[in-house]
C-alpha cells in the first residue's frame, strides 16, 4: 500500500474529484489509468451487491464497482452523466462507477485533514481525509480499503 | 539487470537443458543402450556445466562437477565399466549436481553432507576403476535387474591380444580399418586461451588413447620484448601409435573446436626417423604459412584437404585415410531453435485474442447491417475468419510444448520416493513428446508429482509382499500421455495391489464420509479417495500422507477444465487417468441465453441438448425436478436461478435443456432460455483483476465486445446441493453489516 501521507506534507499532488449524488470525492490521479462513458456491465453471479459486473476493457475483464453502495450510499442509478473510473492499485484493476467527474484539484498533501470523529467506522475506514476547498468539502477515498476482497464470500 | 546478472540467468536456463540432457543419456547408459555419444554428451554436459559454473564462482559446484567430470572421463575412455551400477552412481550424482546448480541460483544452502558423500563415492569409483577396471562395489545394488554385459571400450584393449592390429572379417559398408599411427597437428589460436583451455590437458588426453610422441613446435615465438602475452605461439605435433579412430581423436578436441587448427591424418610409422623430422619441419611451416593472419582455413576441414600441404615430404604409400565416420552426434545435433521470452508470446496470444474477437464483432455488425451472404464483403470475411483461425493455431503451437519438461522430472522423484519407503520402483514413461499449451503444462507437474508419489506410496507392496504375491520385487509405474479427442490425457499407473475396497470403504464409514449401510459399486468405492480429508495410509508417511489426498489432485485437475478417473483391480494395480484441455487459452463452448443473459457451457460437457415436454418433467422434493431421459432420471439445473438471477426457476417446457456429464460421470440437465450456437472463445481470467465466482470458470467477450461468462459446470451441480442462493439485494444497511 502507497502511503501518500508519508511524502513531504508541501508536495503537490493531483486529485480527481467526481460525485457520488450531492457529495463529492477524490482520489489521486497518479492511481486513474481512464475515465470512460457508462456501458452496461456483466452482472456476475454471487457477488457483494457493490459488484455491478464485468466490462471488456481493451481485452481485459475489468470489474465495475458501486463506489456509492460500497460507500453506503443508495444505489447508483446509471445517467448519461455516469462514468467508469478505471484505477489501479498494487496489480489490479478496477473500474469505479460514479456520478461524473467533477474537477481535478491541485493542491498540497498538508492541506487534507483527517476525518472528523463524527464519521461512521465505514466512512472512516474507506475516507483516508477530508479536503476543503471554496466551502466544497471533497473526501478523498483510500482506494486500497474499497477495492473488492480478494477471498470468496463464506457461502 | 546488468549484463552480469543477464548473463547468468542465460546460464541457468542452459544448466536446465543440459542437466536434462544429462538425466537423459544417464537414463539411456542405465538402460544399456548407450553409444558413445550418449556418455559423450553426459560429460559435454557436466563439463559445461562446471565452466559455466567456474565463470561465476560457484564454488561447491564447480567442486563437485570437477570430481563427477573426472569420472565421466574415465567412463568415456572405458576405463570403467558400464553397467547399472556405475549409472545409478552418475544418477545419484546428477541429482546432486542438480541440486547444487539450484543452491547455485537461489543462493541457498546445499546438504553438504549429501554432495560430499556422493563425491567421495565418484571419486572412489574414479580411483577404484583403473586400466584393469576391477569391479567397483561402492554403489548400492538397487538397480540390478538392468544389469547389462557392455563391453570395453577400445581404448583399454590395446593390450588385449585378441584384439591385434589383424583386422578379421571387415563388412563392406565399415569404414577401412584405421591406419597404425596417426599424425595429429594441433595449433591453439588465441581464442583456445581466452575461453581458459589448456593445451596440455589435451595432449594428456590424446596419450590415453594410445601410445603419443608430442614434440612442441615454438619457432614462432617471438622475443620477450616482442611477446603478446595474450597470443598463441605453440604449436605441437603428435604421432599417436595405437589403434585410435579417428574420431576418438577429434573429439578430444571437441572442446577447442574452432579455437585451434587441427590435422588428423594417417601416418605410417615404419619409415625411419629422419623422415618423421623432416615430415615434422615440413608441416611445421605449412603450418606457419597456414597460420598467416589473412589466410582462412576451416580448423575442421577433412584431412583430405590438407594433404597437398604435405605432399612433397616423402612418406611412405600409406593406406588411403578412413573416411571420416559420420558422426552420430548428427543425430543429436540441436534443432534451429530460437529463444524467446515467454511474455512475448503470451502478449501475442493476446493480441490474436483480440484479434479474433474483432473479426467476430466485424463479422456480427456486418450480418446486423443486413448485407447478403453472397456479398464480396461477407465473402472477405470469410475469409478474414479462416485466416484468424490459422493465426490463433499457429500461435497456440508456438506455445504448446512436450510434456518431457515435466516428464524428465519424475525419475527424481521415483528414485527419491522408492528410497524412502524402501521398495523397488521402475518408472516407465510414454508419449513423452506429446504437446500441450503452456498453461496446461505449468499446472500439471503438481497433480503428476502427487499420483506418483500415490502409486509408489500406497499402490505398490514391498518387494517382500511383491515376491510373495507372485510378482517381480520390482514395482512398475507407468506415466504416460496421448492426444485424444482434443484433450491430453495422462495416465499414472502401477502394477501394485489395487484398491482395498473393504479397507477404503471402512475408512469411509469411520470418518463420517458416508454412511454405514450404504451399498456401493466398486466404482463408487474406488472414487471415496478423492473425498477431502481421506487418507488410506495406516501410518501417515512423509510421502504422500500429509492429510492433503487426491481430493487436492482432483479440485487442481477440475480448475483446470479436466476430469480424472480411477480403474483398479486387485492385485494387479491401479491406474489413474486425467483428461485435460489442450489448452487453457481458447474453448470450444454452447452459447445460451439466461434472463437476457449470454454464458457459455463447455462443450466437453455437453452430452446433447433437448427441448423437453412436460411429461418427461418430474417433482422431486419441495422444489426439485427431474427430467426422464432414455429411462434415466436426470436432476434439473436451472442455470439462471442456481446463478441468483432469478428466484423461481421457471417451467424448462419451452426451454432448452443441455445434458451435460461431470467429472464422476454423474449427469445433470442445465436449463437455459435459449441457445445461440456453438463457438470457440477466447478464455479470459477473472482472478485478473477480481477473484473466483462460485460457478463460474472464467469470462469471456462476445462478438458485440460484451463480457460473457463461462459457466463451471461442475460447480454449478455442486451448488445444486445447496439451498438455492438469493442474489443479495442492494440494501445499504445489509452491506454495511458485510
Amino acid at each position: 500500500m502507497i502511503d501518500l501521507t508519508i511524502q513531504n506534507a508541501h508536495d503537490q499532488i493531483e486529485l480527481i474529484a467526481f460525485k457520488i449524488g450531492e457529495q463529492e470525492f477524490c482520489v489521486d490521479i497518479m492511481s486513474v489509468r481512464e475515465i470512460r462513458g457508462w456501458a452496461p456491465a456483466t452482472p456476475l453471479p454471487q457477488t457483494p451487491a457493490y459488484m455491478r459486473g464485468v466490462i471488456n476493457l481493451r481485452g481485459a475483464v475489468l470489474p465495475i464497482m458501486d463506489l456509492a453502495v460500497r460507500l453506503g450510499l443508495p444505489v447508483t442509478e446509471p445517467s448519461a452523466r455516469s462514468v467508469i473510473i478505471v484505477v489501479k492499485t498494487a496489480e489490479r484493476m478496477v473500474g469505479l462507477l460514479v456520478d461524473g467527474v467533477s474537477d481535478i484539484l491541485t493542491v498540497t498533501r498538508d492541506s487534507i485533514r483527517a476525518t472528523p470523529d463524527v464519521a461512521c467506522d465505514r466512512v472512516r475506514s474507506f475516507v483516508r481525509g477530508i479536503l476543503s476547498i471554496d466551502g466544497r468539502m471533497i473526501s478523498e477515498v483510500s482506494l486500497d480499503r474499497v477495492m473488492p476482497e480478494m477471498e470468496s464470500m463464506a457461502a | 539487470m546488468d549484463e552480469m546478472e543477464a548473463i547468468k540467468v542465460t546460464f541457468f536456463l542452459e544448466c536446465e537443458e543440459l542437466l536434462a540432457d544429462l538425466e537423459n543419456g544417464l537414463l539411456t547408459m542405465r538402460a544399456g543402450d548407450a553409444d558413445n555419444e550418449t556418455v559423450n554428451a553426459v560429460f559435454r554436459a557436466v563439463h559445461s556445466i562446471k565452466g559455466g559454473a567456474g565463470a561465476f564462482g560457484f564454488e561447491s559446484l564447480v567442486r563437485f562437477a570437477h570430481v563427477f567430470e573426472t569420472l565421466m572421463d574415465k567412463v568415456r575412455a572405458g576405463q570403467i565399466p558400464e553397467g547399472a551400477e556405475l549409472a545409478g552412481a552418475l544418477l545419484r550424482a546428477a541429482d546432486v549436481l542438480a541440486d547444487l546448480v539450484s543452491a547455485a541460483r537461489s543462493g541457498l544452502a546445499v546438504d553438504e553432507e549429501r554432495s560430499s558423500a556422493i563425491a567421495a563415492e565418484l571419486e572412489a569409483i574414479t580411483q577404484g576403476g583403473g586400466a584393469d577396471a576391477p569391479k567397483q562395489d561402492a554403489v548400492k545394488d538397487e538397480t540390478s535387474l538392468f544389469e547389462v554385459n557392455v563391453l570395453p571400450e577400445t581404448a583399454s584393449d590395446l593390450d588385449d591380444p585378441d584384439f591385434s592390429f589383424t583386422p578379421m572379417a571387415i563388412s563392406l559398408d565399415e569404414p577401412s580399418p584405421p591406419p597404425p599411427a596417426w599424425r595429429i597437428e594441433f595449433s591453439p589460436l588465441k581464442t583456445l586461451y581466452a575461453s581458459a583451455n589448456e593445451p596440455a590437458i589435451l595432449l594428456r588426453e590424446l596419450e590415453r588413447l594410445g601410445e603419443a610422441t608430442i614434440s612442441l613446435d615454438s619457432s614462432r615465438l617471438p622475443d620477450l620484448a616482442q611477446l603478446d602475452p595474450d597470443n598463441a605461439y605453440l604449436n605441437w605435433t603428435i604421432i599417436l601409435k595405437g589403434d585410435v579412430d579417428e574420431q576418438a581423436i577429434r573429439d578430444v578436441f571437441d572442446f577447442v573446436d574452432g579455437d585451434c587448427l587441427l590435422k588428423v591424418e594417417p601416418f605410417d610409422a615404419s619409415p625411419s626417423s629422419s623422415i618423421d623430422i623432416a615430415a615434422l619441419i615440413h608441416s611445421a611451416q605449412a603450418d606457419e604459412s597456414a597460420q598467416a593472419p589473412d589466410a582462412i582455413e576451416s580448423p575442421t576441414q577433412p584431412p583430405q584437404a590438407d594433404i597437398p600441404a604435405v605432399a612433397a615430404v616423402p612418406i611412405a604409400p600409406r593406406p588411403a585415410p578412413a573416411p571420416a565416420p559420420v558422426p552420430d552426434a548428427q543425430a543429436f545435433a540441436p534443432q534451429a531453435t530460437i529463444r524467446v521470452d515467454p511474455e512475448r508470446i503470451d502478449k501475442l496470444i493476446d493480441l490474436v485474442g483480440e484479434l479474433v474477437i474483432n473479426q467476430a464483432m466485424l463479422a456480427q455488425r456486418v450480418a446486423e447491417s443486413g448485407l447478403a451472404g453472397s456479398s464480396s464483403l461477407a465473402m472477405g470475411l470469410d475469409d478474414l475468419e479462416q485466416l484468424t483461425r490459422e493465426i490463433q493455431e499457429s500461435v497456440m503451437a508456438i506455445r504448446a510444448q512436450p510434456v518431457k519438461s515435466v516428464f524428465q522430472r519424475m525419475p527424481r522423484l521415483v528414485r527419491e520416493t522408492a528410497a524412502m519407503t524402501g521398495k523397488q520402483v521402475r518408472l516407465i514413461t510414454d508419449g513423452e513428446s506429446t504437446e500441450v499449451d503452456k498453461t496446461v503444462i505449468e499446472r500439471i507437474a503438481d497433480p503428476i508429482t502427487h499420483m506418483i508419489r500415490n502409486a509408489i506410496d500406497h499402490g505398490l507392496e514391498s518387494p517382500e509382499d511383491r515376491i510373495a504375491a507372485g510378482k517381480s520385487p520390482e514395482g512398475l509405474v507407468r506415466l504416460a500421455a496421448l492426444h485424444r479427442g482434443g484433450r491430453i490425457v495422462i495416465e499414472v499407473s502401477d502394477d501394485g495391489r489395487g484398491i482395498n475396497r473393504k479397507r477404503v470403504q471402512a475408512i469411509a464409514i469411520e470418518k463420517e464420509l458416508i454412511s454405514p449401510d450404504a451399498t456401493m459399486s466398486d466404482e463408487e468405492i474406488d472414487n471415496l479417495i478423492f473425498l477431502p480429508g481421506f487418507s488410506t495410509a495406516a501410518i501417515v508417511s512423509d510421502v504422500s500422507g500429509r492429510g492433503v489426498g487426491m481430493d487436492v489432485v482432483r479440485r487442481s485437475i477440475q480448475a483446470l477444465g479436466g476430469r480424472i478417473t480411477i480403474a483398479s483391480r486387485p492385485g494387479q494395480g491401479s491406474t489413474f487417468t486425467l483428461s485435460l484441455p489442450l489448452t487453457l487459452a481458447v474453448l470450444d463452448g454452447m452459447v445460451v441465453d439466461v434472463e437476457g443473459q449470454t454464458f457459455i457451457v463447455p462443450l466437453n460437457h455437453i452430452v446433447e441438448s433437448l427441448r423437453p415436454k412436460a411429461e418427461e418433467i418430474h417433482a422431486l422434493g419441495p422444489v426439485g425436478k427431474v427430467l426422464a431421459v432414455r429411462g434415466d432420471q436426470v436432476p434439473l439445473v436451472d442455470i439462471g436461478q442456481i446463478l441468483g438471477f432469478r428466484s423461481h426457476a421457471p417451467s424448462p417446457v419451452d426451454r432448452v435443456v443441455l445434458l451435460i456429464e461431470n467429472e464422476d460421470g454423474g449427469r445433470a440437465a442445465l436449463v437455459a432460455d435459449a441457445i445461440q450456437g456453438q463457438r470457440q472463445v477466447v478464455i479470459k481470467s477473472l482472478e485478473a483483476n477480481y477473484r473466483q465466482v462460485d460457478g463460474i470458470a472464467a469470462a469471456t467477450i462476445l462478438g458485440d465486445g460484451r463480457v460473457a461468462l463461462i459457466l463451471d459446470v461442475d460447480a454449478l451441480v455442486a451448488m445444486r446441493r445447496r439451498e438455492p442462493p438469493v442474489r443479495p439485494s442492494f440494501d445499504p444497511q445489509q452491506i454495511a453489516a458485510e
